[in-house]
């Protein structure tokens, strides 16, 4: 069994078989469908995005200790560097573990880019290929041939504004809560690009995708800024304003 | 969707997280493009008349081979894929095409390599509308009647051309356009034309005006296939993994076949009757024969490769081509018992998905690998084959 036999048997097969059938239990709604494959993903993962989480809120409640050994330990890095690991962990904080969320997501994004493009069958090739991946569920049968159209998008076609910029902001936005306060000016020039970095370019990422993704993306986006909102305790960092000014650029 | 809260913390990281997430997204990007979207390639059929045989290749053309020289008569490039197999009448070859036109194409003209359409010729080219639709694509094959051509377009609708001009004598509505594909073809009997829908429903239209008779019938699921018609009954194969039997004016299926449990894959490809006898096969690799009136099994045979072709009678021979190219020929007049056995078999070693047909004792395959084979079946071997790409 070579390595695509594989991933199609226990990934991107389930995927896509898992969908149709949600797609017909819902009422014929490919949409509906994805919102709720979006909402049981984020409860699978849920335990690498709760410990996430309150990594992050350990984090924020750590953030006095931290600026006093940034002051203490300024001129100093690697000092800093060590005493700031140290801190971590004591708190048991990991600094990488905010990543596993991430990468255990990205087959799923494979997976469910595919499940969309071979379920909506957009060519007749498509339609013949689907045939060899569906299981012999009635509710699977009966799904067949979908409806592509959700509320104003075309799940299947690619480049919706509307929809990229709501991916982009809502990422923005879950970022923005959770991304602590720079200590210095030239800390707060890396943490500002980071801030706009990612949801710039997941809302390119929605442009060349199909929709389904993209609404994929918003929905777990929007669920992971609810579940933010409830274990940390609020808006986070949100409404906080860096009193750092950006700096201005060099003169020639 | 995570945040990534350390970053500002960890003046060294940020940049290595960067680099990491820079590096893994287009990877995301690469690993995505295989086994999603397909390309449409077209899986045309052959037609043979006088000597010629005409084809659809994968790069978008119409192709006319002489048997004779084994060579491309001529060509004509279509720039777009065709899934439609050619029909030809007298001088004029119709195809419909994957961009939503319909041509006739004058052999003659074609010869001289004019420019089209030729009218003296009594070429034309008909565009579809496209009606709000994603699409207007014709997929499915076109079904020549007496002075008209009928054409199902991916926009959801039958259309009713004039043969001899192409103009347009009506239009017919199925489907919701941003919601359906009519991938199937009509087939007309009496004065009705009759047409089965992915979304599990065959229609009933009159002939002359478009208008839909009073008679439809609905399924629990989609049909994959188009229908075909032998006596007042209508056979054609479902998403439901079974092929339906429906008399035309009943709303309950004659039959369902596997009668209990349901075949392993969609009964695609249209069946074919004769004598009373349902030919069918499946995408799971079973080919049947099933008695007309009853849908009682009368043999099967087990390919073990999908059967995406309908197959295809030539005297008392009954040839089917599986999708892995290998060509079973079944002798009809002899005893077969329940599992029948084939009088010969016979590979040309690339795939099919296209509708072959088969004449003087030669079938005419069109490859998936854009080549044309020529099988002998008395000698059980491929006689000679010709590619189909662009004319040298």
């Amino acid at each position: 069994m070579s390595p695509g036999d594989v991933w199609y048997l226990i990934i991107a097969n389930p995927v896509l078989n898992v969908l149709i059938a949600l797609s017909h239990i819902l009422g014929g709604s490919f949409g509906l469908a994805i919102i709720v494959l979006t909402v049981i993903i984020r409860l699978i993962t849920w335990p690498l995005t709760k410990r996430q989480l309150n990594s992050t809120k350990a984090l924020q409640e750590m953030q006095p200790k931290i600026q006093e050994l940034q002051k203490k330990y300024g001129k100093n890095q690697q000092k800093l560097q060590q005493e700031m690991m140290k801190l971590y962990k004591e708190a048991g904080v990991n600094p990488l573990g905010c990543l596993w969320p991430m990468l255990v997501q990205f087959p799923i994004w494979i997976a469910l880019y595919q499940a969309i493009m071979r379920a909506l069958a957009t060519t007749p090739e498509n339609l013949l290929d689907l045939a060899q991946r569906l299981y012999s569920w009635n509710v699977v049968s009966q799904a067949i041939p979908l409806n592509s159209h959700f509320l104003w998008l075309n799940l299947g076609s690619q480049g919706d504004l509307p929809l990229a910029i709501i991916v982009g902001g809502t990422m923005w936005v879950q970022q923005k809560m959770t991304q602590a306060p720079a200590v210095d000016p030239r800390q707060e020039s890396t943490s500002r690009m980071m801030l706009l970095m990612m949801p710039l370019l997941f809302g390119f990422m929605t442009l060349m995708f199909p929709n389904g993704l993209g609404l994929y993306w918003a929905v777990s986006n929007i669920i992971g800024i609810i579940a933010q909102y409830f274990i940390t305790g609020g808006w986070g960092y949100l409404k906080f304003r860096s009193p750092f000014k950006p700096a201005p650029a060099k003169g020639k | 969707m995570v945040t990534i809260p350390y970053l500002s913390y960890r003046m060294k990281q940020p940049k290595i997280l960067l680099l990491v997430l820079i590096a893994l997204l287009p990877l995301v990007l690469v690993s995505c493009i295989p086994g999603g979207a397909s390309i449409a390639g077209g899986w045309a059929g052959t037609a043979f008349r006088d000597g010629i045989i005409y084809v659809g290749t994968r790069d978008g053309r119409v192709v006319a081979i002489n048997s004779s020289t084994q060579s491309q008569q001529w060509d004509y490039a279509v720039n777009s894929a065709i899934y439609t197999t050619p029909i030809v009448d007298s001088d004029l070859v119709y195809v419909g095409t994957y961009s939503g036109k319909v041509l006739a194409l004058n052999t003659l003209a074609r010869s001289q390599n004019l420019t089209f359409p030729q009218q003296r010729y009594g070429e034309w080219e008909w565009d579809c509308p496209i009606d709000n639709a994603k699409s207007n694509a014709i997929v499915a094959d076109l079904l020549v009647s007496n002075d008209t051509i009928y054409a199902s377009s991916s926009n959801g609708r039958v259309y009713s051309l004039d043969k001899e001009f192409g103009d347009q004598n009506w239009a017919s509505k199925m489907l919701d356009e941003r919601q359906q594909k009519l991938w199937t073809s009509p087939v007309i009997h009496g004065n009705a034309l009759y047409v089965s829908t992915l979304d599990g429903h065959i229609y009933a239209l009159s002939v002359e005006t478009g208008v839909s008779l009073n008679w439809s019938f609905e399924s629990v699921a989609g049909f994959a296939s188009s229908p075909v018609i032998y006596e007042d009954a209508i056979y054609v194969g479902s998403f439901a993994r079974r092929l339906y039997a429906i008399e035309i004016g009943s709303n309950v299926s004659m039959w369902t076949f596997p009668q209990e449990k349901p075949a392993g894959n969609w009964f695609w490809a249209s069946p074919m009757v004769n004598e009373g006898i349902v030919y069918a096969g499946c995408l799971d690799g079973k080919f049947y024969a099933i008695e007309a009136k009853t849908g009682e099994k009368l043999w099967e045979f087990d390919a073990g490769s999908p059967i995406v072709s309908s197959p295809v009678l030539m005297d008392n021979l009954l040839i089917v081509v599986d999708e892995s190219g290998t060509v079973y020929v079944f002798d009809l007049s002899a005893e077969l018992g329940d599992e029948a056995v084939p009088l010969k078999t016979i590979s040309i070693g690339a795939a099919v998905r296209s509708l072959f047909c088969a004449q003087e004792g030669l079938v005419y395959i069109r490859g998936e690998d854009n080549q044309l084979y020529v099988v002998d079946i008395d000698k059980g071997e491929v006689s000679w084959k010709v590619s189909l790409t662009t004319k040298a």
